[in-house]
Formats: structure tokens, C-alpha cells, sequence
């Protein structure tokens, strides 16, 4: 490895570090925007409501079509849901989010990723 | 990866319809056309394709593979030699013993959103892996939890009416109220019908009459027959009676579903 490669990756890394705080920080504020709409002030999300067919049929079509895509994935990124469902990221981003405070999907994050899903390993 | 295959959901409003007879003789006529089919018992409640196909080979229930205890392979009962010729057909029976019957009406939403799930996983495993080109899945009427399941995890609902008021009534608010919100592709059969076979023009109008009271394409309309009802469920009527009238709707019915397919 050169010496240049060596300083080139330092501000990489840096970069990065930067973009995944900002995504963190971009996640908290959907999140922070959905409850604020809901008129929760606290911080804290809405137990377990498992996401059966009779939940998804009462549920408004825009947090329907999200959920089915998800439970269809069994696993998703906003990014991922987006693509199934032709709207816009951010658009998705603030429905999945909505489905987390609602208590339908779980959320996780792997790196610089966050996933959605309905529960952990449920397909035997 | 492309899916070709199609799964079915065969589903009414009320119990007695020809869910069952539809989904049975269906299955068999589309592997006459050379078609590999799978036939599965999602009716819990009532299950019925024990009395067609006997109960002695299943090493596990479509009930185990729900309840994640089992592999879907272990369900599935190759029963092609019941066919005169053509391609395959396997068959997955739900548990008929009053107790799994009593279980399944018991779960809960947690294991209802689970079932939902694994129904959904099972397209890749029998559509690609398996190679079948239909899957086939017998409902309980109404809105049980189990029909509802099916009904999301397919590609296409028959739903199976007759002329009864109340099943007119039902049907329609089910189209609106249950196959639409899922934005499912609807095909409807309707039996039982009192009219003359032999005269064309009543059923182009009745075809008419049809379309427009429900606004969902017509997979066909049937009459009814003594010799079906006389038949009492023993066996595959399609199959025992080619060339009865009821087998050429049957066959009709199947072109359409295939031509559908290929679109
Ligand atoms: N076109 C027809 N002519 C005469 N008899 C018919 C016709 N269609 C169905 N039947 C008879 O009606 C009865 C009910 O049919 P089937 O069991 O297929 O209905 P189903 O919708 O599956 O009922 P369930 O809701 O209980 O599951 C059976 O005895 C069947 O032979
Ligand atoms: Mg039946």
C-alpha cells in the first residue's frame, strides 16, 4: 500500500462516518415527525399489534399497500419498499416509520441500512 | 428470477357454492392439458379433499406446515395416477380430525400473521423449485381468517357465486370490500344457474348480465346438473364423465385461466 492510498482513506472514513450520523440523525426526525402528527410527546412507541389480514384490511390503503410489501419481502429497506411500490423514498421511509410507532413492523438497523420486517426468522 | 406459474385462490361468500367441486375438477382438468398442478386444502374448518383423496399417505398436514413444524414437501401427495393422462398432480391435505379442526379455529393474530407469511413463502418453493405451473388452494366461505390468508398470498381469486339474494348481496360487498382493498385480480364463476343449456343467446346475455352486476370478468357459468349432484363427491366427475356438458365448461373454464396466464 502507498503512502497516498494510506491519507486517501482517512477521509473516507471520515465521510462516512459523517453520512451514517446524518442518516441516523434524519431517521429520528421521521420518526420524531409521525409522533408530533399523532400528538404523542413522548418518545415511545405503541405495543406489540401483530400485522394479521384483519389488521391489514382496517388499516388506511396508503399504510396498507407499505405493510403487504413488507410482509411480501418479509424484509425491506426503505429504499427496497419504495421500488415495490412506486412511490417516493421519503414518502416510505415516513409510512414504515408510521407502521413502527403503530407497533406493525420492527425496525433494525445493519450498518448504515434499516430494515423493516414483521418479526424475526418467522418463516420456517 | 421469473415466476411463470400462477397460484389460485378459490373463495365464496357463502358455504356450498362449488368451491371444492370447482377447485377438484379444475386441478384435474389442467393437468389433462399437461399442466402440473398442486391442489391444497386451506378449508380447516371443513376440510374436503380427504374424502377424494383418502388421508393414508400424508406424513404431515398442510395444518403442520402452518403451524412451522413441518416442510411443505412432506405435505404434498403425488396423486398424477388419478388422472387419465397429461402432466402431474400433487395434493396437500388439511387435518379432518375434530381436534385439529377445534385447534385451528382457536389461534391467534400472532399465528394468523405467521400463516400469512409462510402461505406467501410458499410461492418460490412449489412455483419455481418444484416447477408447477398452478396452485391451487380450496377456501372456507366468508371472511375466515384462513380463506382471507389465501386470498392475499395468490395471484388470482375465483370466487364462486350463485343466484341466492343473500350470496348476490355478499359477493358484492366482498368484491368491494375485501378483493379490491387487496388489489387482487378477480375472476368469478357463477352455479348452480337455472337456464336452458342448449340456447346460446341466454347465456351471452346471461354473460351480460353478469358483467355488469359485478364488473369482474366471467371464468363461467354453470348449470345445474342432476348427474353432478348425483355424483354426491365420490369422484372426479371431469375425469369419470368427459364428455358430460359439465366437463366442457370445466375445460372452458381452464383455457381461459391459461390464456390468462400466458398474458
Ligand atoms: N352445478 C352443480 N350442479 C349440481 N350440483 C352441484 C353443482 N355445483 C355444486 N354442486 C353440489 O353442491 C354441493 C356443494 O358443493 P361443494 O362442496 O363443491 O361446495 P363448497 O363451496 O366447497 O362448500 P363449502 O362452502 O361447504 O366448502 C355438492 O354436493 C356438489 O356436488
Ligand atoms: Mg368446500
Amino acid at each position: 500500500m502507498t503512502r497516498q492510498e494510506v491519507l486517501g482513506r482517512k477521509p473516507l472514513r471520515v465521510l462516512e462516518k459523517i453520512r451514517e450520523s446524518l442518516d441516523k440523525i434524519n431517521e429520528k426526525m421521521e420518526i420524531m415527525i409521525e409522533l408530533h402528527k399523532r400528538g404523542r410527546k413522548e418518545f415511545q412507541l405503541l405495543p406489540d399489534a401483530p400485522l394479521d389480514v384483519m389488521t391489514l384490511l382496517s388499516m388506511p390503503d396508503h399504510l396498507r399497500k407499505t405493510a403487504m410489501t413488507v410482509c411480501r419481502l418479509g424484509r425491506a429497506t426503505a429504499e427496497e419498499a419504495a421500488k415495490q411500490t412506486h412511490r417516493a423514498r421519503a414518502v416510505e421511509s415516513g409510512y414504515l416509520n408510521q407502521l413502527v410507532i403503530m407497533g406493525h413492523l420492527k425496525k433494525e438497523r445493519v450498518g448504515r441500512k434499516a430494515y423493516f420486517y414483521t418479526e424475526k426468522e418467522n418463516q420456517g | 428470477m421469473i415466476v411463470l406459474g400462477m397460484s389460485i385462490a378459490v373463495h365464496s361468500y357463502k358455504g356450498g357454492t362449488g368451491k371444492t367441486l370447482f377447485s377438484i375438477n379444475l386441478a384435474a382438468t389442467l393437468v389433462q392439458h399437461g399442466k402440473k398442478v398442486c391442489l391444497m386444502d386451506l378449508d380447516f374448518r371443513a376440510p374436503s379433499l380427504t374424502t377424494f383423496f383418502g388421508a393414508e399417505k400424508a406424513e404431515c398436514w398442510l395444518n403442520d406446515y402452518l403451524n412451522g413444524t413441518c416442510k411443505i414437501e412432506k405435505v404434498l401427495i403425488n396423486h398424477s395416477q388419478r388422472i387419465n393422462e397429461g402432466g402431474k398432480l400433487f395434493v396437500a391435505l388439511a387435518n379432518p380430525s375434530t381436534e385439529a379442526i377445534r385447534d385451528m379455529s382457536a389461534k391467534d393474530r400472532k399465528w394468523e400473521m405467521r400463516a400469512l407469511g409462510r402461505l406467501l413463502a410458499l410461492r418460490n418453493p412449489i412455483l419455481n423449485d418444484n416447477g408447477f405451473d398452478y396452485l391451487i388452494l380450496d377456501t372456507s366461505p366468508g371472511l375466515q381468517y384462513s380463506s382471507i390468508n389465501a386470498i392475499v398470498s395468490t395471484d388470482l381469486v375465483i370466487v364462486v357465486t350463485t343466484f341466492d339474494k343473500s350470496d348476490v348481496e355478499g359477493t358484492k360487498r366482498m368484491l368491494h370490500e375485501l378483493y379490491e382493498l387487496f388489489e387482487k385480480k378477480t375472476n368469478i364463476i357463477v352455479n348452480k344457474v337455472l337456464y336452458d343449456v342448449s340456447s346460446k343467446s341466454t347465456e351471452k346475455d346471461m354473460q351480460n348480465k353478469i358483467t355488469e352486476m359485478y364488473q369482474v370478468p366471467v371464468l363461467g357459468i354453470v348449470p345445474c346438473f342432476c348427474d353432478v349432484s348425483k355424483a354426491e363427491g365420490a369422484f372426479i366427475f371431469t375425469q369419470e364423465k368427459p364428455s358430460h356438458p359439465f366437463a366442457k365448461i370445466v375445460d372452458e373454464m381452464a383455457n381461459r385461466i391459461e390464456k390468462n396466464n400466458s398474458m
